[in-house]
């Protein structure tokens, strides 16, 4: 029997309730870590509350103090403002397109390429499999330089006229830059644990490699394909400094430049910035609700499995 | 006509692996590799920031950076260098630090026996998938002087009698970017360790309770020998991550006031893209690669495992 006495030992004794009996440990720790947790809760949490009643409420109402913690007449007109004072259709639009097609290269190349470096030896794949884990390392943010100088100069390939800078082409091809290698990473790790014993069974029921792969392996890798592309389209629909470095108006912005460009010199328009802020959110509020699983499975599989 | 099927068939399968492999090596050279080694050439040149005009200098960007304006750090290093190598180590050391130990805490509680885990774990993850430009305009609107929630609580529950300009102060806006980092990191760190604490074995932490192991010593030797190549990866990943993110310190402060919170992620932008030089950028550019897999040595080596992954 313990001496000690705890702070919740003396809430129980606060209750009448005899501690030794009748608040037994393991009742203690959930409930202190149902305490803690809750805590880190509401911090996690509170600031998301406050971006969303700031963009429910007119302007006047959230520069008057004291503050409202509850908005006292919501309205969606932040909403409905942004849309009609700036072209926030065609910036969800260019997110949209720039994050659906960089994931959809990502995740086609990234698993027919992690498939074969989880079953396939052949010259050079350690080495290959080691630059593209090697090149997952190097700072985006370190490559502005090269990155601006070749989208603002005339292509290489001839047919084309014009530049990259400003497209939603250069966004895409340079948001393969971090999601390809990652893609394969995920996928190989994700093949690895798909047992061999499958494989071989096609290829006895007489099975081409690729109808083997295509009917066999894709539809049991589909958990993994889904991981890796919600984490691709969350990447690329949140990118911020290569949108910010390689696009200047509204044919290729995208929301999380939209959303910045609220942020003038001397003033910052917080009730309409909330709204956009909000929308450009929105995606990963969804897919956090609802693909959990998908997001941490992805996440694990990309940094911890071997 | 099923005999050259047949033929098209093997042929096709003989290129498997060329056909699989092949398009991906190729599309990372050309917007990895080529890039890459563009950096390495362009840190060679210095440019007019006015024409554009490029000369070729050598290594003088290199040596400038490292040891221009004489007189910083031992009389020889660049005070301005110095100066933005301090605040980037002070704003990765402390994020890091604080959102690793607070991770570990909350993977620890999220990995017990715990009623509505998966809610609490799908209400934790939730800051690490917004856009961390969002994040970071969110922060801002929560320090902001006048008008922001901090200073609200602080005011209205009378723990305060004057609002603090949180973002207008070195010191101050220095923390705040740090408590906007570990906000939006920390659920990153909480997903890698909770992975990570599914690997301890149940049974030794039945054998630490039987020969009456504190709870120290059931962490230090039964949880942090399996937890380690997590924390590896973790630390690895968030160390690097911060030095080269540029999104919430360029939304927060934009390196202000003054040049409180520049760090090497706001330097390199301003440097290639507000002011143009780009030579000058591009060797940042350099040092910041070789810093990362500097960083990334190191700590293979203190953690003493061969490499895990990333």
């Amino acid at each position: 029997m313990s001496t000690r006495t705890s702070y919740l030992d003396r809430i129980a004794d606060g209750f009448g309730l005899d501690t030794d009996n009748e608040w037994p440990s393991v009742v203690r720790e959930r409930l202190v870590a149902y305490g803690l947790l809750g805590v880190y809760v509401f911090v996690v949490w509170f600031p998301i509350y406050y971006i969303l009643i700031t963009s429910i409420q007119p302007t006047s109402e959230v520069l008057s103090l004291p503050i409202n913690f509850i908005p006292q007449q919501p309205t969606i007109g932040n909403y409905v403002d942004i849309f009609a004072n700036r072209p926030f259709e065609l910036y969800t639009f260019n997110s949209l397109v720039v994050a659906s097609t960089t994931t959809l290269i990502c995740v086609t190349l990234g698993t027919v390429t992690g498939y074969t470096f989880s079953r396939h030896d052949f010259l050079g794949n350690k080495a290959l499999l080691l630059s593209i884990v090697g090149a997952r390392m190097i700072p985006p943010i370190a490559l502005i330089v090269p990155f601006f100088s070749i989208m603002s100069s005339p292509p290489i390939i001839g047919g084309l006229t014009g530049s990259l800078y400003d497209t939603k082409i250069a966004l895409i091809l340079t948001y393969t830059f971090f999601n390809l290698p990652f893609a394969v990473w995920i996928m190989k790790n994700y093949f690895d644990g798909v047992p061999e014993s499958l494989d071989e069974q096609a290829q006895v029921d007489g099975c081409s490699q690729w109808e083997g792969f295509v009917k066999i392996i894709l539809p049991v890798a589909k958990p993994g394909i889904a991981a890796t592309a919600i984490l691709a389209f969350i990447f690329s629909w949140n990118e911020f400094v290569f949108a910010l470095v390689l696009t200047s108006s509204e044919q290729a912005q995208t929301l999380p430049i939209a959303v910045s460009l609220f942020v003038a010199d001397d003033f910052v328009d917080w009730a309409h910035l909330a709204a956009g802020g909000m929308i450009a959110a929105l995606p990963g509020i969804l897919f956090g609700l609802f693909f959990q699983r998908y997001i941490v499975s992805g996440l694990t599989q990309g940094a911890v499995k071997e | 006509m099923s005999q050259s099927n047949q033929s098209l068939r093997r042929t096709l399968d003989r290129l498997f692996v060329p056909l699989t492999v092949g398009p991906t090596i190729l599309w990372i050279a050309g917007i990895i590799v080529y890039p890459t080694l563009q950096l390495f050439w362009s840190s060679l040149f210095w440019t007019n920031p006015i024409t554009g005009a490029k000369e070729f200098v050598g290594i003088e960007n290199f040596v400038d950076l490292l040891f221009g304006d004489a007189g910083g750090w031992l009389g020889v290093l660049n005070p301005t260098f110095v100066n933005f190598t301090w605040n980037t180590i002070v704003y990765v050391g402390f994020s890091v630090t604080i959102s690793f130990l607070l991770g570990l805490g909350i993977a620890l509680l999220l990995n017990k026996d715990l009623a509505g885990r998966g809610w609490l774990r799908t209400a934790v993850i939730v800051p690490w998938i917004l856009p961390y430009v969002m994040s970071g305009l969110m922060w801002r609107w929560m320090f902001q002087a006048q008008y922001g929630a901090i200073n609200g609580v602080l005011v209205q529950s009378g723990l305060i009698d004057s609002k603090i300009a949180f973002l207008s102060d070195g010191t101050l806006a220095m923390m705040a970017l740090i408590v906007a980092d570990v906000w939006v990191f920390t659920p990153f760190i909480i997903i890698i360790l909770l992975a990570g604490l599914q690997n301890v074995p149940e049974q030794l932490y039945d054998a630490a309770e039987v020969d009456g192991a504190s709870r120290w010593s059931r962490f230090r030797n039964v949880t942090y020998p399996f937890l380690k190549p997590s924390i590896l990866v973790a630390l690895t990943i968030r160390i690097i991550f911060d030095i080269r993110a540029l999104d919430l310190v360029w939304v927060m402060t934009q390196g202000g006031p003054g040049k409180a919170t520049e760090v090497w992620a706001s330097w390199l932008y301003r440097t290639a893209m507000v002011f143009q030089r780009s030579g000058e950028g591009a060797a940042l550019g350099v040092v910041l690669l070789a810093v990362t897999f500097a960083i990334v040595a190191v700590l293979y080596k203190v953690f003493g495992e061969t490499p895990y992954s990333t």
